[in-house]
């Protein structure tokens, strides 16, 4: 992902190299495959997310600006770029991130002594101070579907936080076979280490999420995914809901890792068990209130902690009636 | 076997078998999909009124250059004169039951009235619900055998249940004691509806006060008092006042019907007031709007009136000056991102004033918001809810008021 992320969003461009050493690695290949052209965009993992280049003067109220970002440069000042030498300083900065993993490995679990980490009470997992902090989030909306909602991310005031804005439309798509519509979400990149291997979170120490938060008084979901390894996870999740208050004050919401309920595939299932801290892959937000309009959610910063005052371990019990086989 | 009873056959067949065979007869393609009236025999069968409709046929797409009605949807055509509310839509369901004694259609017609529901402003009445549920034949679809509970009995019609349900989900409306009779009567307890039933009354009545911001269901009216109350929606501050102002009538008489004034609504707390009377007036003052603020489907639109933050030194010295010297002046209270062990935190009271106060590193140009204002323009969506208000009853304005710190009322983080 770095290789990808220094290719695109720096000033190279992509030469229809007929080098045998793209041939030779098809991994890579691929890739780069859809990206041969002259002209530089923002990767298209990202359709909705959008970084302004210019500050708005409205401060909050961003909802009515589209701003895509195009990273056109001016055909004088676009350097000549090496596919070799880019493909071979990407290696060497996996390398150099396995050789940190590894001695990482020997201080303690994350590079932290083991003492630092048991004693460790809260952490700042995501905070937004910069684009590079907006980077490791991805923005949807139903426009993949086939709806009209947008959804846009960008840096707010003094970079002091991050803002995710749009409009919500609850129009369903004309496809025949979606019956409602209007969602947008914004979801966290999944951990990556050394030559993309996917990591995840241990959040086993804590157990309350705590979010520092700015709305305007709709009620958000807030999902969190396990690790990815076994394909039936790939639909599951815990989610639970976060209500804005709305108004010019920051909002805390914490919410203990006790009340998310499970869902699969959307729809909340009979058999519920706690979310387990140990493999946590990424934390989303969802807006589907079926209000349409225009939103907005101003992020300040996204962390753990362990309230010692919350000792419930899970709120939700299953029930006989709908489970019966849990209660054989 | 004459014309005329072959027809009679193939719709008796029709209504037990949901019309797989009369599509075999027609020789139409077998299909999953609701069945297609059977053209071949409507066209030769010239006494065949097609107003009546026997046979059930689905409503047509209501795209397109001519807007084909659906079969029922002459029913819930009144007359111009007539209004679209539960009377209406009550009558029309009654109609349907009174002239279709042995409920041709239902699945159809309560589809459709599924749909007309957000026209006539039912869609949150539970009373309409069971009554659309009470449509259905009772008795009928019950599993009768274990074949029958294996293979989903009657699946267009459990569907239809169903349906019915989901609507009721998206709208926020519990079911009853009534409606859980009414689906045992119609699909026994085995059956998917009551499954959705019981899964319906379980997370309703989990989640039903989690919002620790509620907004009431019925939304005042009147722009001034919802300003009203979305300005005290977002205060913490329980002693803070609602001012409504109220502007003169504008020279011109263009719109001389209207006699609504504009109003100005504004909220202040004691805090923010004191800070204001201390305030250098020296200091430029800041309006920052419009901001929306959304109370369940209504947006409202608000200003605020803030000053900046003291420097660090003006700090010290207002704070050894002011009666709450104990207080320490404190930089933004952060979560230390990585190693750092953090100490516990405590609940500061109130919660977000702290947190509004202690914004921004020193030296930044990022101001905590201080002070409130409102009144907001009604919301342009809201226009057609607006329809009694006139375009000159309310507009944005800012109020100048407003305090600068809120610091001095903050409580210490241990």
């Amino acid at each position: 992902m770095a290789f990808v992320h220094k290719f695109l969003n720096g000033t190279y461009i992509l030469r229809k190299c007929p080098k045998p050493s793209v041939a030779s690695c098809p991994f890579w290949g691929t890739r780069f495959a859809d990206y041969c052209s002259n002209s530089l965009q923002k990767p298209v993992a990202a359709p909705g997310k959008a970084s302004s280049q210019r500050k708005s003067g409205g401060n909050l109220e961003g909802h009515q600006q589209r701003e895509v970002a195009l990273d056109i440069t001016s055909p004088g000042d676009k350097p000549e770029v090496i596919f070799d030498k880019a493909i071979k300083e990407e290696i060497k900065d996996h390398f150099r991130r396995l050789k940190n993993d590894i001695v990482n490995h020997w201080v303690g679990p994350e590079g932290h002594s083991l003492h630092e980490v048991l004693m460790e009470q809260a952490k700042v997992v995501w905070q937004f101070r910069g684009k590079e902090d907006l980077d490791k989030w991805i923005v949807t909306s139903d426009k993949t579907i086939g709806g009209r909602s947008e959804v846009f991310l960008k840096m707010a005031k003094n970079n002091q936080s991050a803002l995710l804005y749009g409009t919500l439309s609850s129009e369903a798509p004309q496809d025949g076979e979606s019956g409602r519509s209007g969602y947008c979400a914004m979801v966290s990149k999944i951990p990556r280490g050394p030559f993309e291997r996917k990591r995840s979170y241990d959040w086993s120490q804590f157990n309350t999420l705590y979010l520092r938060v700015r709305g305007d008084g709709r009620p958000w979901m807030v999902n969190i995914r396990e690790d990815t390894d076994i394909i039936q996870r790939k639909d599951q999740m815990y989610s639970y809901f976060m209500f804005t208050r709305g108004g010019p004050y920051w909002q805390e919401v914490k919410i203990p890792f006790s009340k998310f309920f499970f869902s699969n595939q959307g729809r909340i299932r009979d058999a519920q068990y706690q979310l387990l801290l140990d493999r946590i892959s990424s934390v989303g937000f969802t807006l589907a209130d079926k209000v349409d309009g225009p939103f907005f959610l101003e992020i300040d910063f996204i962390g753990v902690f362990t309230d010692p005052a919350h000792t419930e371990e899970f709120a939700y019990e299953n029930s006989p009636e709908l489970n019966p086989r849990l209660f054989k | 076997m004459s014309w005329a009873q072959a027809i009679l056959l193939a719709r008796g067949l029709t209504r037990g078998w949901g019309g797989i065979c009369s599509t075999a007869l027609t020789g139409a393609p077998f299909s999953q999909v609701p069945p297609l009236a059977p053209r071949g025999l409507r066209c030769s069968a010239a006494a065949h009124n097609p107003d009546s409709s026997l046979v059930p046929r689905p409503p047509e797409p209501p795209r397109g250059p001519v807007k084909a009605l659906a079969p029922h949807e002459e029913l819930f055509r009144q007359a111009p004169d007539g209004e679209r509310d539960k009377a209406s839509f009550v009558q029309a369901v009654q109609n349907f039951t009174q002239y279709n004694v042995h409920k041709r259609g239902h699945v159809d017609f309560i589809y459709l009235a599924l749909r007309k529901m957000r026209e006539y402003g039912v869609e949150r009445d539970l009373a309409v619900y069971n009554l659309l549920l009470d449509i259905f034949p009772k008795e009928v679809f019950r599993p009768r055998n274990v074949f029958h509970s294996i293979f989903l009995h009657y699946p267009r019609q459990q569907e239809c249940g169903i349906a019915v349900l989901e609507q009721m989900e998206n709208h926020g409306v519990m079911p009853n004691k009534e409606t859980e009779f009414l689906l045992i009567q119609i699909f026994g307890r085995k059956s998917y509806p009551m499954l959705k039933f019981v899964r319906m009354k379980l997370w309703f009545t989990r989640f039903k006060n989690i919002n620790p911001f509620p907004v009431p269901r019925d939304l005042p009216q009147d722009p001034v008092d919802l300003a009203s109350l979305a300005l005290r929606h977002m205060e913490p501050d329980l002693s803070a006042r609602v001012t409504i102002y109220q502007m003169p009538l504008s020279k011109d008489s263009t719109d001389a019907v209207d006699p609504t004034e504009p109003h100005i609504v504004g909220i202040q707390s004691p805090d923010q007031q004191a800070a204001l009377a201390l305030h250098n007036p020296a200091r430029p003052i800041f309006v920052e709007g419009p901001f929306s603020l959304w109370l369940r489907d209504k947006c409202v639109y608000y200003h605020i009136l803030r000053a900046d933050l003291l420097s660090p030194e003006e700090r010290r010295r207002k704070a050894l000056s002011s009666p709450y010297a104990w207080q320490v002046p404190m930089t933004r209270p952060r979560w230390p991102s990585g190693s750092r062990a953090c100490r516990r935190p405590t609940q500061p009271w109130p919660r977000s004033r702290w947190s509004s106060a202690c914004q921004g590193p020193p030296g930044s140009s990022w101001r905590p918001p201080q002070g409130w204002r409102n009144h907001p323009h009604p919301h342009p969506r809201a226009r057609k809810k607006r329809k009694t208000i006139s375009s000159n009853s309310s507009r944005a304005r800012a109020e100048p008021e407003w305090s600068q710190e809120h610091r001095l009322w903050t409580g210490v983080k241990a």
